[in-house]
């Protein structure tokens, strides 16, 4: 463990003339969120200051002081992570970006954005939209920023049919941890040019340096699409269902998988039941919303009707179409509400967010559900069925925190065991945080672990970077 | 049909035999501004006694006379009975426009005596005005969402019929007229042709939050609210300042509140003494319905229409606002 | 079996209806369409009374031909059949005369048990056409309707919403029934319904087809109201904005100025 220094008056006005009036908080003047993200069972942590910078140049100026005084600096965005990823758990000084919140020019003839970090990911899908384009990324909190989703590398719905954050990052503006300021890939669709330190950085969780621009890759906006409700009496036929869809070539842009339990919940939330809870008089146990783009409405209604064959085959108990705007917008906001309506109706959780190969969804879901009723814990999820990314919710309203904690933590060590003799992975897209290093660790091997700590020395040699996550334990 | 054939303007007293609904007083008053300029009586039609004490009340805002209605039918509120009675008297008194609250019963039985009499029916006027050289009223109300201001008349045929929202205008009578005149009028509507009849009445539980109406502080959500999960802080700034929560119509469209919170034309008409805005773009729809001493605006968009109608105004994240407000309130409450 | 008429409006998105400066006119062309929501949750309504005691549900609208898609969105949920009023002497209709027109039309497809309207459109947002509807039917009406109990012996027996509690009311056949959305969300579509509604007939009446139409009782000369102006809403003066440069410090200043005030 390096030793950190404390951030003294002295350098506190160092910090305070680095950037504008007012965006300097030492001491009192710290916004008390900054000590948790969205999963606060992790711990909080107060940051001993914070600083909400506006360029690259300010950032430039804070890391040079920082890594002067050997000062930890977390950077965080919007806050909206569910690892304690951007929470300061040596103190120092949280670096916030989030009025870095520019779209700052579109390149129409390469389809390619540049922008700042602190632009939230629902505000770059509107903007891209008016220009006609898309940015594919649809991870389900639109209140996080892009900067965010590049350190996490985020998921989402739609990487079933468009893949991740990563394969849209084209270059980066990044500040080192000693202040130098590096320019990494180019606007280019292709590369071969030396290690990909532009790869390394996406999904590094501000552990190997500050993102304070990026140039974006987007597509054209699909003309048309239409969503499929499909649901099925137990959890069981629905799983199995998922990879009949991949199979049938109906290239969906999303396949999301709920259980009966969270559209309960979603429907008390949003006022607005739009996901039946019975089907010609039957429970649903559990639903898929599968969604399909395309270039006119009759592309779209074949590959519904082939979509109806292969439920009908599976045993689903009917075939939903979400096709007017209004209906749209219903299942989006309830589909977008599925984590904060778990939230609202819970008093503690924990959450996983494993990544297994299709076939194994059931066997994963089927196991972790029996750990959750040996131990007394309510599991509930809902996912990404298309890309085998599961978010599994421990719930529980009566527990108390110590005894919910131990009972999770068994559960937690055996999901994550299964998970790996799944041919799984730790994280789909919540990445490692503090929360999960133990089972990255398990999971990729001692070697492998040890070499990413060699890879983040090079980087950060005073280990200032926020500290104590991914690999630094 | 000559236009000039049809004089004065009738009010309906919506009333429950005790007591007469506030709207029907607030009409009265208003109208007795308009009939000063357009040279018309102006009438309040009560169906079925009202107390005497009920009566001067109606009688201090001014109105010229009042038309008495007795007879069957009126036992209680029903559509059929009570737009015939309409129906009967304009025929035989030919007034220029009639006015109704526009109450749920209003709404209801307003269009339907304006179809039996073949004439123009408008609702929801915020604005009163006249064009002395067609002799129409102009009925101005927001259109579109409360983007446009829509001017309305009814060019051509009599009576004009006219509903209006409770709380739309003010209750300040001037004082009665030296003389009123009283008609007496007997219409009798065969009950048993009655064709909605009422069982059971449950009174709504009585819930104080869902009374903001003459709350002394309303801290009101727009559309600008991420979602219900970032409801909560509101409620504990409107705690800490001793009021209410309230809301705009998108967010009783979404879901998240109930439509006894929903405030503006088609909501709750909300008098107090400060009112808070967070996330209001201000359509003219929900301004309409505040009435407040002091009104502070909070929105992210500098150009909000909101803030053309505020007192204080801040530009920024309505989570931050919130939230700062709460913290320095209660450093306050320490001190 | 109950013979149920659904009347049904295509609105323009009102968020998205600008009005122009130069003109002052409203600009709706290319503006995204809807089905006013309201009238979905009567279909609903209708829908759950046909599943409950057996029916057939009739929809109508009046409106341009594209209207049409908003027919098919309803056929797919539950509509048996679908009526389209369209053609230009209909145009700039108001309340009195699209009630006329409505009621006119429908003649030729039955005599209707109950007709379900929506509470008000959000484009006109007058809220008169229902009570209009259920004069020239000559119907009863039960509005703000909360839960349907039940219909038999020619009475419908429903509960409704009134301005402090609910209200239990008994009505006659026919009766026009327009509904709060709590218990009448609307549902999707199946698929075999949402494909067939694609391509299922809709009849359309014109002003030619129509028997006994009164050409001086519809659409601007059978109006009783007219829009001889639009105008912006005229602003006040904006208040005091406070800008120190930090929410903290806005913050601040505005506690200040609220205390001197006596606000708070």
């Amino acid at each position: 463990m390096p030793n950190y220094n404390k951030i003294t008056p002295a350098v506190a006005e160092q910090l305070r003339a680095a950037v504008g009036v007012g965006r300097f908080f030492y001491g009192d003047e710290i916004d008390p969120n900054y000590a948790h993200d969205e999963m606060p069972i992790y711990g909080k942590f107060m940051p001993e200051a914070a600083v909400d910078v506006e360029s690259t140049e300010e950032v430039s100026a804070i890391m040079k002081i920082c890594s002067q005084n050997k000062i930890p600096v977390t950077c965080r965005g919007a806050g909206t992570g569910l690892v304690g990823g951007c929470v300061p758990i040596q103190g120092g000084l949280v670096l916030c970006t989030r009025r870095m919140d520019k779209i700052l020019e579109y390149d129409m003839d390469n389809l390619t954005v540049r922008l700042q970090p602190g632009v939230l990911l629902k505000d770059l899908a509107a903007d891209a939209l008016t220009h006609g384009l898309m940015y594919p990324p649809d991870p389900g909190e639109k209140t996080a920023t892009v900067g965010g989703n590049i350190s996490t590398n985020a998921g989402g719905m739609r990487a079933v049919k468009y893949g991740v954050t990563r394969d849209y990052v084209l270059a980066l503006t990044v500040v080192l941890a000693d202040g130098r300021i590096v320019e990494l890939g180019k606007s280019v669709c292709k590369t071969s040019s030396g290690y990909s330190l532009l790869h390394l950085m996406v999904g590094s969780e501000g552990t190997l340096g500050i993102i304070t621009e990026m140039i974006m890759k987007l597509i054209p906006n699909p003309v048309c699409d239409v969503s499929c409700l499909v649901p099925f009496r137990d959890v069981e036929s629905c799983i199995h269902f998922v990879p009949k869809i991949k199979m049938a070539n109906l290239d969906p842009q999303s396949i999301e998988f709920m259980d009966a339990d969270i559209v309960t919940s979603s429907a008390a939330f949003t006022g607005n039941p739009i996901f039946p809870e019975t089907v010609s008089n039957t429970e649903v146990g559990a639903s898929v919303l599968v969604t399909f783009v395309g270039s006119d409405a009759e592309e779209l209604d074949q590959k519904m009707i082939k979509l109806g064959e292969i439920a009908e085959a599976a045993g689903a108990l009917d075939v939903l179409v979400v096709a007017t705007t209004a209906n749209k917008k219903a299942a989006w906001s309830a589909r977008s509400s599925f984590l904060t309506a778990i939230e609202a109706d819970t008093r503690l959780i924990d959450e996983m967010d494993v990544v297994v190969p299709v076939d194994k969804i059931p066997a994963f879901l089927i196991y972790i559900r029996a750990l959750g009723e040996e131990n007394g814990i309510r599991i509930r999820n809902f996912g990404h069925a298309g890309d085998g990314n599961l978010h599994i919710y421990c719930c529980s309203n009566e527990l108390e925190e110590d005894d919910f904690k131990r009972r999770v933590k068994i559960i937690m060590d055996a999901a994550y065991t299964k998970c790996a003799e799944l041919e799984g992975q730790v994280s789909g897209e919540h990445s490692i945080g503090h929360a999960k290093m133990i089972y990255l660790r398990e999971s990729v091997g001692e070697d492998v672990f040890a070499l990413m700590g060699e890879i983040k020395k090079v980087f950060d040699p005073d280990f200032i970077l926020n500290p104590g996550k991914v690999c630094d334990m | 049909m000559q236009k000039s054939d049809y004089k004065n303007m009738w009010v309906y007293i919506e009333h429950d035999g005790v007591t007469a609904a506030p709207v029907g007083l607030e009409l009265c008053c208003e109208l007795r501004k308009l009939c000063d300029r357009t040279g018309d009586k102006l009438f309040a039609v009560i169906i079925n006694p009202l107390p005497e004490a009920e009566e001067k009340k109606i009688i201090d805002c001014g109105i010229d006379g009042i038309i008495a209605v007795r007879g069957t039918g009126y036992d209680f509120l029903n559509t059929d009975a009570y737009a015939n009675a309409f129906t009967v008297l304009s025929r035989k008194y030919n007034p220029s426009a009639i006015f109704v609250g526009g109450t749920i019963f209003g709404r209801d039985f307003a269009p339907r005596f304006a179809v039996q009499l073949d004439t123009g029916c408008t609702s929801d006027a915020m604005e009163l005005d006249w064009d002395p050289e067609t002799g129409d009223i102009q009925f101005i109300e927001p259109a579109v969402g409360g983007k446009i201001m829509a001017v309305i008349t009814v060019p051509e045929l009599r009576p004009q019929v006219g509903t209006i929202r409770p709380g739309t205008f003010k209750y300040a009578p001037p004082g009665p007229r030296p003389v009123v005149e009283r008609l007496e009028e007997e219409i009798n509507f065969d009950p048993a042709a009655i064709r909605v009849r009422p069982l059971n009445f449950i009174p709504d539980d009585a819930d104080p939050e869902m009374d903001i109406a003459n709350a002394d502080c309303v801290v009101c959500v727009g559309n600008g609210l991420k979602d219900s999960e970032h409801l909560e802080r509101y409620r504990t700034l409107a705690r800490l300042l001793g009021g209410k929560i309230g809301c705009t119509r998108p967010l009783y469209d979404r879901g998240i509140l109930p439509y006894k919170l929903q405030i503006g034309q088609s909501g709750v008409m909300v008098k107090t003494k400060l009112y808070f805005s967070f996330g209001v773009s201000g359509a003219v729809n929900h301004t309409a319905g505040v009435d407040a001493d002091v009104f502070v605006a909070v929105d992210k968009n500098p150009d909000a229409q909101i803030f053309n109608y505020c007192d204080y105004g801040i530009v920024g994240d309505m989570d931050e606002v919130c939230d700062e407000l709460i913290a320095q309130l209660r450093a306050r409450e320490k001190d | 079996m109950l013979n149920i008429l659904v009347c049904v409006k295509q609105i323009p998105d009102v968020d998205l209806v600008k009005m122009d400066p130069e003109t002052g006119n409203l600009v709706r062309t290319g503006v995204p369409t809807l089905t006013n929501p309201l009238d979905l949750n009567a279909l609903e309504a209708a829908v759950q009374v046909k599943e409950r005691f057996g029916g057939k549900i009739t929809l109508i609208t009046m409106g341009p031909p594209m209207a049409e898609e908003t027919l098919r969105e309803c056929l797919a949920v539950g509509g048996d059949e679908a009526v389209l009023i369209t053609g230009r002497p209909f145009g700039g209709a108001d309340t009195l005369s699209t009630s006329y027109t409505i009621v006119k039309a429908s003649e030729s497809f039955g005599c209707f048990d109950l007709i379900f309207a929506g509470k008000e459109t959000l484009d006109g947002a007058t809220g008169q056409m229902a009570s209009q509807l259920a004069e020239r039917f000559d119907a009863s009406q039960i509005s703000c309707c909360f839960s349907i109990e039940d219909i038999s012996d020619g009475k419908v027996r429903a509960t409704r919403s009134l301005e402090t509690g609910k209200e239990v009311v008994e009505a006659t056949l026919p009766c026009l029934i327009t509904v709060e959305k709590d218990n009448f969300y609307g549902r999707l579509p199946n698929l075999r319904a949402y494909l067939d509604a694609k391509t299922a007939d809709i009849a359309v009446c014109t002003e030619t087809n129509i028997p006994g139409l009164d050409l001086e009782k519809i659409g601007v000369p059978g109006s009783g109201t007219i829009v001889p102006k639009i105008y912006p809403p005229e602003l006040p003066e904006p208040g005091q904005i406070i800008r120190t440069g930090s929410v903290k410090t806005d913050v601040t200043r505005l506690v200040e100025l609220l205390a001197e005030k006596d606000a708070i």
